[in-house]
This record gives C-alpha cells, sequence and structure tokens, in this order.
C-alpha cells in the first residue's frame, strides 16, 4: 500500500479520499462476513450434513444430497394418513386389527410396451442386522392380505431422457391392505410392488424406500408409518430396534442413562474434591504443598496409557484382595468393580486439573474476606464451608458444565472399563458397538442417528452456557 | 506466611480425598507400570524380572514400528498443518466486527462433540461412496468453470488496481473495496459462460479412492519411515478439521491485543500484507504459537480414540498409534496378554511426550520469549 500524498490535497479531494477510505472499511467488513459464513459452513457442515443424512432410508445412497423424500412434505402428510388408516396413530403409525389402507403407485410406460399388472406383496423382512436381531417379533405378513388391484385413468405423458424425449402414458393402481381377523398391534407394514420389465416406477402414495432388481421393485419399509415414524425412522429404530437379547430393554436408552448417571455422580465426586484440595493449595501454608502442587501438574503429562495398565488390575482387585478379602466388597462390589459405574468413577475420580482452576480461583478472591471470618475464631472448615465456597459459585458453575461435557464424551476409560454385558456401557462405548455391528452391514441410518442423538445434549449445554466453553480453553484443558 | 501446625493438619484432611486418589491412581500407577517394563508379566502369572528385554523386543516388533512411525508422522504432520492453518484463519478474521460471537459458537461445533461422534460422522464420510469422494469429483468435474472464474477475478481486479493507480489511489493489489467489485464481475462473467454454454462441466471418471480398507500409503512407494498411510491420513484429516477451530480462536484473542498501530506504521514503511505478516503477526503471537504447538503435540502423539474407532474398518498397522500399541498388546484378543511388553510401550511413550514438552520449552527459553 502507498501511502497518499496528502500534503498535496485541497479540501475536496481530502474528503473524497477519507470517502474512499470509508468504502474500503465497508467492504473489509463484508468480505470479513463472507469469509467467516464461509468457515462456519465448513466447521458445522459435516455435522448437519451427517444430520440430514441420518434421516434417509440410506445414508450411504448415492450421490448424497440434501433433497430427501423425508424432507418432502406431501410425504409427510401422506405419512400422517396412512398413520392413521394404519393404527390410528398419525404420528408413529402401525398396523393393528380392522385397519384399511389405501395405497397408490403409478409407472410411466412407453408406446409400445405393453401393461401388466404388478404384484403387491407384504414380505417376511426381518428389521436390521444385530443386536437384538434375535429376538422373536410378529410379522406383518401373518395378518396383512392385499385387495385387488384397481387399475386408474391412463394420463399421457413425456419422459425426457439423454437420448432424446420418449411418449408414453402414466399408469396408476390403487389397492389397499387389511388386518383382518384378530391379532397383536404390529410395528411396521412392509410392502414389495413388482412390475413387468419396460414399467418405469414413477411415484406413489409414499415414496419407496429403495428400487431393487433393477428398478423392477418398489421396496416400502413401512407404508403405515405416522409422520415420525417416516421422518425420524432412524431415531425411533435406534430406541426400538437395539435391545439386549435378555431382558428385552431398549440398549441406547441403557446407554442414555448410564452416561447422565455417570456425569452426575462424577460432577458431584469432581466438585468435591476438587474444591477442597484447590482451598488447602491456594489458602493453606503448609510442609509438603511444593511437593503436591508440583505433582499436580506432572501428573497431567503423563499418558493415561501409563496409568491404565496398573489401574485395570486395581479394579479388577477391587481395589485391593488379600487373603481372600476384597476392599470393594464392603461398598458393594466383591468380584472387583470392572463393568460397573462405581469403578468407572472411581479410576476418573483424580482430576488434577479440576484442581488447578479451582486453586486458581480461590487465589483471585481477596484475603480480606476471610479475615473477618477469622476474627470471629471460624475454623478452616467454616471459612471454606460458608465463606469461600458460596462465592466460588461461577468457578463451581464452569467446573460442571465442563465436567458434565468430559464425562459425557469420555471414551478412554469407559472403553477400558465397561465392555460387557451390552447393557452397563455409556453411550459413547456404546456407539461403538453400534458401528462394529452395524457398520459391516452398511446401516449407518442407525448408525449416525444414534451419533446425532448423543450429541443433542452437549450441544444443548454449549448453546446456554457458552462462555465457559469459551473460558475452558484458556484453562488450557483443549483435548486433541 | 509462616508454616502453621494446625493449617498443616487442616491441609492434610482437606487434601485427603485427592491424595489418597493421586497415590493409588497416579503414584502407584507410574510406579508399576515401570516395574512392569521391566517383567514378563501377563496378567495371569507372577511377574519375572527381565531387565531391557522388554524394551530391546520393542525395536524388533514390527506392529510397534510402525505405531512409532504413524504416532510421528501424525503428530508433527497435523501439529504443522493446524498450528500453521489456524494462525493464518485467525489472522483473516483479525477485525473488529459485530456478531463475532455467533461464528465462535459456529466454529466451536466440533470440537465439543465427542470423538466418537465425529470419528463416526468422518467414517461415513470417507466409505467408497462417501461424501470425501463426491465432493472431489464434483471438485474435478467443475475446474474449468472454477478456473475461468479466478482467471477472469484476477484480471478484473488487475484493471481496476492498475485504474485506480492511475488516479494517485494507494490502491493494494487486495484492495477489498475492488475485490467486491471484482467477485461480483467473476461471478457474472462465468455465469454467462456456463450457460451459454462455452466453458461446460467436463466429464470425469468416477472418483472412487479407497480411504479405508487400504495399505496403501502417500506417496506410494516412499521409505518406510516416511509412508503415511492412507486410513492415517484419513484421521490427520478429521483431526486437523476438529481441532483448528479451538487453535484459531487461541490466535485470534491475542490477535486483537496487537495494536492496529503496528500495521499502520509497517504500511507506511511499504510492507505488504505477506510482509507483515511475516514481520509482525508472527512475532506477537508467539507465546500463543508455543501453547498450541505443545498442547497439540501432546494430543496427537497420544491419539487413541480413533484408531479404536475404525477398528476394523481400516488394517490395523495402517492406524495403530503409540497409545493404541500399549492397549492392544494389554488387550491382544485371543492371545496372552503381554502387560510388561504394553508397559515399555507405554513408557517410552511417556518419555517421547515429555521430551517434546521440554525440547519445545528450551527452545522457546533461547528465543526469548
Amino acid at each position: 500500500m502507498r501511502a497518499a500524498p496528502a500534503h498535496r490535497l485541497g479540501a475536496a479531494e481530502q474528503r473524497a479520499l477519507e470517502h474512499w477510505q470509508t468504502r474500503r472499511r465497508w467492504a473489509r467488513a463484508g468480505l470479513v462476513y463472507a469469509v467467516m459464513l464461509l468457515f462456519a459452513i465448513v466447521f458445522v457442515g459435516p455435522l448437519l450434513f451427517a444430520a440430514v443424512s441420518s434421516l434417509r432410508t440410506d445414508p450411504l445412497a448415492y450421490p448424497p444430497s440434501l433433497a430427501i423424500p423425508q424432507l418432502r412434505p406431501s410425504n409427510w402428510a401422506a405419512a400422517a394418513r396412512l398413520g392413521q388408516a394404519g393404527a390410528a396413530d398419525r404420528w408413529f403409525g402401525g398396523f393393528a386389527p380392522g385397519a384399511v389402507v389405501p395405497f397408490e403407485i403409478a409407472y410411466f410406460v412407453p408406446d409400445g410396451v405393453d401393461v401388466t399388472d404388478p404384484d403387491v406383496e407384504v414380505p417376511r423382512r426381518r428389521p436390521g442386522a444385530g443386536l437384538g436381531a434375535v429376538l422373536a417379533i410378529e410379522y406383518a405378513a401373518d395378518h396383512a392380505s392385499v385387495s385387488e388391484l384397481r387399475r386408474l385413468p391412463d394420463v399421457p405423458m413425456t419422459v425426457e431422457t439423454g437420448d432424446g424425449t420418449i411418449s408414453g402414458r402414466r399408469v396408476g393402481y390403487a389397492f389397499t391392505i387389511r388386518y383382518e381377523g384378530t391379532g397383536p398391534e404390529i410395528d411396521r407394514l412392509p410392502l414389495d410392488v413388482t412390475a413387468a420389465v419396460g414399467m418405469q416406477y414413477l411415484d406413489s402414495t409414499l415414496t419407496a424406500s429403495r428400487l431393487e432388481r433393477r428398478g423392477r421393485t418398489a421396496s416400502f419399509n413401512d407404508v403405515a408409518p405416522g409422520v415420525l415414524g417416516y421422518v425420524l425412522r432412524n431415531y425411533v429404530r435406534v430406541f426400538n430396534e437395539v435391545r439386549s437379547p435378555a431382558t428385552r430393554q431398549s440398549l441406547f436408552l441403557a446407554w442414555i442413562g448410564n452416561s447422565f448417571t455417570f456425569a452426575a455422580v462424577r460432577i458431584v465426586v469432581t466438585l468435591v474434591i476438587a474444591s477442597m484440595a484447590g482451598y488447602a493449595l491456594a489458602r493453606l501454608r503448609f510442609r509438603g504443598r511444593e511437593a503436591i502442587f508440583m505433582l499436580v501438574l506432572f501428573s497431567q503429562m503423563v499418558p493415561l496409557q501409563v496409568l491404565f495398565i496398573s489401574n485395570y488390575l486395581v479394579l479388577r482387585d477391587g481395589i485391593l484382595t488379600i487373603g481372600g478379602f476384597t476392599l470393594s466388597s464392603l461398598w458393594g462390589y466383591p468380584g472387583g468393580m470392572l463393568n460397573s459405574l462405581t469403578g468407572l468413577v472411581f479410576v476418573t475420580a483424580l482430576n488434577a486439573g479440576a484442581v488447578f482452576i479451582m486453586k486458581q480461583f480461590f487465589e483471585s478472591i481477596p484475603r480480606e474476606v476471610e479475615e473477618a471470618a477469622m476474627i470471629d475464631g471460624a475454623n478452616h472448615w467454616r471459612r471454606y464451608w460458608n465463606v469461600v465456597l458460596p462465592m466460588a459459585r461461577p468457578a463451581l458453575g464452569a467446573l460442571t458444565i465442563l465436567t458434565f461435557q468430559g464425562a459425557w464424551n469420555d471414551f478412554f476409560w469407559p472403553f477400558i472399563v465397561l465392555t460387557s454385558p451390552e447393557n452397563v456401557k455409556t453411550l459413547p462405548i456404546g456407539l461403538l458397538s453400534f458401528r462394529n455391528t452395524y457398520g459391516a452391514v452398511g446401516d449407518w441410518g442407525l448408525i449416525l442417528a444414534g451419533a446425532v442423538t448423543s450429541a443433542i445434549p452437549v450441544i444443548i449445554l454449549f448453546v446456554v452456557f457458552q462462555r465457559y466453553f469459551m473460558e475452558g480453553v484458556s484453562f488450557g484443558g483443549g483435548k486433541e | 506466611m509462616r508454616t502453621k501446625r494446625s493449617d498443616t493438619v487442616a491441609a492434610y484432611l482437606f487434601l485427603l480425598p485427592f491424595l489418597v486418589l493421586l497415590l493409588i491412581f497416579f503414584v502407584y500407577a507410574t510406579g508399576r507400570a515401570i516395574y512392569f517394563s521391566f517383567t514378563d508379566y501377563d496378567l495371569f502369572r507372577p511377574p519375572n524380572w527381565v531387565g531391557l528385554r522388554n524394551y530391546a523386543a520393542l525395536f524388533a516388533d514390527a506392529l510397534f514400528l510402525s505405531a512409532l512411525r504413524n504416532s510421528i508422522l501424525f503428530a508433527v504432520i497435523v501439529t504443522a498443518v493446524q498450528t500453521f492453518l489456524a494462525l493464518v484463519m485467525a489472522a483473516v478474521l483479525n477485525q473488529k466486527v459485530r456478531g463475532i460471537g455467533f461464528f465462535r459458537a459456529a466454529f466451536y461445533m466440533p470440537s465439543i462433540t465427542s470423538s466418537v461422534v465425529i470419528t463416526l460422522i468422518f467414517l461415513w464420510m470417507f466409505q467408497r461412496r462417501g461424501l470425501i469422494n463426491f465432493l472431489t469429483e464434483t471438485l474435478q468435474r467443475h475446474l474449468p468453470v472454477l478456473l475461468a472464474f479466478a482467471l477472469i477475478l484476477i484480471a478484473v481486479q488487475v484493471v481496476q488496481v492498475a485504474w485506480e493507480r492511475r488516479r494517485e489511489l494507494p490502491a493494494a493489489w487486495t484492495d477489498p473495496a475492488l475485490l467486491v467489485v471484482s467477485l461480483l464481475v467473476a461471478s457474472g462473467a462465468t455465469w454467462l459462460l456456463v450457460t451459454t454454454g462455452l466453458i461446460l462441466p467436463r466429464d470425469v471418471p468416477p472418483v472412487d479412492f479407497i480411504w479405508l480398507q487400504t495399505r496403501d500409503t502417500i506417496p506410494s512407494g516412499a521409505p518406510f519411515w516416511l509412508s503415511v498411510p492412507i486410513p492415517l491420513a484419513a484421521i490427520m484429516i478429521q483431526n486437523v478439521f476438529t481441532t483448528i477451530p479451538t487453535f484459531m480462536l487461541m490466535y485470534l484473542a491475542a490477535l486483537q491485543d496487537v495494536p492496529k498501530s503496528h500495521y499502520e506504521a509497517a504500511a507506511i514503511d511499504g510492507a505488504n500484507a505477506t510482509q507483515q505478516f511475516l514481520r509482525i503477526t508472527i512475532p506477537s503471537v508467539a507465546p500463543v504459537t508455543f501453547l498450541v504447538l505443545t498442547l497439540s503435540m501432546i494430543g496427537t502423539l497420544q491419539m487413541f480414540d480413533q484408531v479404536a474407532i475404525f477398528g476394523d474398518a481400516a488394517p490395523l498397522r495402517s492406524v495403530v498409534t503409540l497409545a493404541y500399541f500399549v492397549y492392544d498388546r494389554m488387550f491382544p484378543g485371543a492371545q496372552t496378554p503381554e502387560v510388561g511388553f504394553a508397559a515399555a510401550g507405554a513408557m517410552f511413550l511417556a518419555v517421547l511426550t515429555l521430551v517434546v514438552v521440554l525440547l519445545q520449552r528450551r527452545l522457546v527459553r533461547s528465543e526469548g520469549y
């Protein structure tokens, strides 16, 4: 940039130059917003795209797209109508005795191709694979009967292809699926409609979940889904389909419960231990203080992999086993504390970072505050409990939120401690068994839906308490 | 303040829960790991002292050497790339504008979610028919259009700046007001070229790059110590993506404290944007760079989660790190655990981390920051 030759300018030219500079400032601000928007799209994009794709029947369907049937309002209306017809439930649908589910499907038939009525079948299709797939379920196929097909009036139409225009007509069919007799209410009503060669699927009451056999078979996962059952199908599956083979309990619900319990207990334990230790290190002068503080700093530099070998054995042995007596049997764990949330709390209770934060905070409180209490003859505990701790609410709040995030997202320790059975796991470890079970068969809908669900609590917390997260950075608590 | 006996008693009472945990889960654990590393312990039979045999065996173990190579390349490349990009992005965004809070929150999203969620999403994007390959293909297809856009943009900008300079106005080559005009002109012109069919997206073969189930490396056929396995590169991309925002915000906070007058003085002396970046921006954020480098090296050297989550989605050799090596020897599936061997690997990782941190501290001291 060259300096303007200001000394040669008159007043008018000076003003013009100022205008010129102002324009530049505005333009620069505009460009900065544009760049920030671009960065925001880059960083939030994958999460948002995964969230949208988790609604797709098959998130691996190529090409990736945001224009998906689940986001089309016409499908929402149809799903509600069909859910109402199937089980009088427009939200989650189903197939109940007495149900009459009306359905229409349309094909494009080029001129010169004979029209043959398609085959309509309610298949016996087992939902999903893996966890819980061994459970006995009721099939809609055992109770459903499909009516005669009624052919709708043909409509002439043309189709554009890469090679030119093909003329032909639109051939539509209507039929109903009935639940005859009595029986249990069934979760879903799958449907396969197979047309003759040459007939090309156009649309149907509800968009087909997928086309099979070179496009001849339009396959529907559920033709009585209800709005939520249709749009959030993968999410419903996450909660319903993945069950413990032994107890039929929803594993995903169990994982959520474990994660919340673990987070809550860990918050309480961290706040108590860290505030007490932080108070001592910040306010009291005693022999060994420096040594302990150095140990606190040093403990943050040692990799978890050094510690987990012994800590795993400590949990296995219930802290201490001497001559057949296990210490942890005192609080109800005679066989050691592996595969228990209690063991997990024990092994994660050592949180030097939290002690450091509390120490820093207590040091920022002026000593005079305590001196008044000291004159009244209050002992250390009273000074800590009645004077300093109430003042530490902001620090305790920040620590609560950071600890929740840490516990909710924690991977390493739960991965080591909680291995079996499935229902002792926390969410991140549970998601990993999702990946192992469903990733192999390419069922990414379930995995993405689980991942997105598990991210929601932390995102809500972040939106509400953003400030605390940002401060977390300055505490140097950056994980990789 | 002098030490009082009652203070000492009270202090140790306050510290009791913490110290008990510290003793069992840190001091004892570290000591036991050191001890195990000199034994042949396997979880079942009592340990026998074997001296340095485990350490010697590490360097004859193919999996350990892969882990060492992967960890070092991962740490060095990821740290370099993410530190550089974070600084550049912070410098670009270093403007006092309203509403930055919203954007800061948006940038933060990838770093608050758990490693499992992010890794699962990236695993999905790195599938053969996934988003990454799709975007690559789309980019390749539209390369002529992008090229045309870039050329028109540069041409229009050069003409405008030359014109302004002839009018004796101090326009820089990156003048923002002119750039806005250039962007609009280039967008319009490119749109015209595409709609009139003068420039069209090319036909390209579908991109079918295998990111995960492969033993190939980048560069292909390079010496062992310099070749990055492709699945590891995928984790690198993910790690850079999730960590940049945190570091960028740290840099941004530091940059906002650099006085504007420094840049103005440099501009008067005729320094261009690159020179200003090298001479003013980089030196004034040196302390943050040190913090960022340290945090990044510690984080990347100890990378574990992503390897565990990738699991059988990629060959173990291609993604194993030192941290995962330790886990793998401790819990080797159907084989007998090699606790002593695992402990030796863990000690190696701990020493490596410590050395890197101390070296960096030393370097910083000698530079006088």
